[in-house]
């Protein structure tokens, strides 16, 4: 398969692309419930379900990914209450999360240290890189650059990390037979 | 337990509304508020978004749990950035600002600005969750997709939006099964010791399953879709949208409001108000 045919079906939305983007969105809206408290931290909750958003752009591609963070996050807020356009660019900071997961894995970054490390580093890097869009809140909300770096960029980034880090690995290995056994 | 999307405003004033309405109305408020510094005028909109809140009926004991999270989680945030930010308020000099009292042990200084700011940001949180509730329980599930295609969105986002609401409900059916299944073999994800390493890895047997099994299940939606061809022409949609005179009305209410704050914005009018009576307390 060429490049080129390569870089036409990560970016193509077919029938498998949507469905795929609406399960993942559904399921991290479903499954966000399951949040905790970093005991002794300053209210920092973990959310293992955003696991789900590196793991469809890296399984399914940056499409998927995009879709799934930036629906996904909406529908978590709508359902806790905190308001579907409240903090709007959380969602697209979401989106952009799978987005990169999703470039990353079609790339050589996916190749790299096999099945457990490579999903981990590009759920590392896809959170890292993506998350920057929340220094948005200098906008959105009015905070100044300490606020949006220690108040929401590194308040997220570290729980994120911790979900995205342990499970994408343990997911993408769930996947990766499934995915043959499916023929995909 | 388990979250839902309900359509808690069915046969309200709001909920009649063409579906386009509540998502317009939702975008032109949060472009409105965003503007927004002076609490004056935040709570005009605020008392508006309410009046818009009712009209959707929404029974507030259903809903009592969002609105206690949704209030609770915004005054932490406040009171979390006041703190963050040393005191520290927008474009304010820190020698401009008026001290009241300094918060002990952290030395933070707490002003008659950064009081105004943080009511400000307060009530600027609540009319968004005000206007975004109705987006949430207002509009049925089965018409997101329809009125986001109107809207312009393109088709494919649009239905994959129709097919994601589609799914939750039985996703958290299968969630509970997969808990309750998991529960038999004694396990329970939120008992045990550990840190937060320990917890997600507890969250495993319930987020792996759960994945895997909704991906396998996705092959028949898939199947399905292309056998009827979707994908080789334009869409259409079963439910056919129209604005009424009500709903122009309140677009243009909603689009009359956005345009007055953006110009009153650009003449500077918009910026933060601090309360007389504190600069009177800070000795000004």
């Amino acid at each position: 398969m060429s490049s080129m045919s390569i870089q036409r079906s990560a970016w193509g939305v077919d029938s498998r692309v949507i469905v795929y983007a609406a399960i993942g969105a559904a399921l991290y809206g479903v499954v966000a419930l399951f949040s905790f408290v970093i005991p002794g931290s300053n209210n920092v909750s973990v959310r293992p379900a955003f696991a789900i958003v590196p793991f469809f752009g890296y399984a399914f591609g940056p499409v998927v990914g995009l879709f799934t963070g930036l629906v996904g996050n909406a529908i978590v807020d709508q359902l806790s209450g905190y308001g579907l356009l409240t903090a709007w660019n959380w969602h697209i900071a979401n989106g952009l999360v799978g987005l990169i997961a999703g470039v990353l894995a079609a790339g050589s970054m996916a190749r790299m240290g096999g099945k457990i490390v490579g999903p981990a580093i590009v759920a590392a890097i896809s959170i890292v890189i993506g998350m920057l869009f929340v220094f948005s809140d200098i906008f959105v909300f009015g905070n100044d650059f300490n606020t949006a770096l220690t108040g929401s960029y590194l308040w997220v980034l570290v729980p994120d990390l911790i979900a995205g880090v342990i499970l994408v690995p343990l997911l993408v290995m769930a996947w990766e037979p499934l995915k043959e056994s499916l023929g995909r | 337990m388990i979250s839902t999307p309900r359509y808690l405003g069915r046969g309200s004033w709001l909920g009649s509304r063409d579906p386009r309405v509540p998502l317009v109305v939702g975008v032109l408020a949060a472009a409105t508020v965003i503007q927004l510094w002076d609490i004056r005028i935040v709570s005009v909109l605020f008392v508006l978004g309410q009046a818009y809140y009712r009209t959707a009926s929404i029974p507030f004991r259903l809903v009592r749990r969002q609105w206690a999270f949704a209030v609770l989680f915004v005054s932490i945030l406040v009171l979390v950035n006041t703190i963050l930010t040393g005191g520290a308020i927008g474009d304010f000099d820190r020698s401009d600002l008026h001290p009241l009292f300094y918060l002990p042990l952290l030395g933070t200084p707490i002003s008659a600005e950064s009081l105004s700011y943080g009511a400000t940001q307060l009530l600027r949180f609540l009319t968004f969750i005000t206007i975004g509730f109705p987006i949430a329980y207002a509009i049925a599930p089965s018409d997101l997709g329809p009125a986001l295609a109107r809207l312009r969105i393109p088709e494919k986002f649009a239905f994959g939006v129709d097919l994601t609401y589609r799914f939750i409900p039985s996703l958290a059916g299968d969630l509970q099964e997969t808990i309750d299944a998991q529960r038999v073999r004694g396990y329970e994800w939120d008992k045990g010791r550990g840190g937060p390493i320990a917890r997600v890895r507890r969250t495993v047997p319930l987020i792996v399953p759960l994945t895997m099994n909704a991906i396998v299940g996705a092959e028949d939606t898939i199947d399905a879709m292309d056998l009827r061809g979707f994908g080789t022409g334009r869409r259409s949609w079963l439910r056919e949208l129209a604005y009424d005179r009500a709903d122009r009305a309140l677009l243009l209410t909603a689009l009359a409001i956005f345009f007055a704050v953006t110009i009153a914005s650009l003449m500077g009018l918009t910026k933060l108000w601090v309360f007389p009576p504190l600069l009177t307390l800070a000795g000004e």
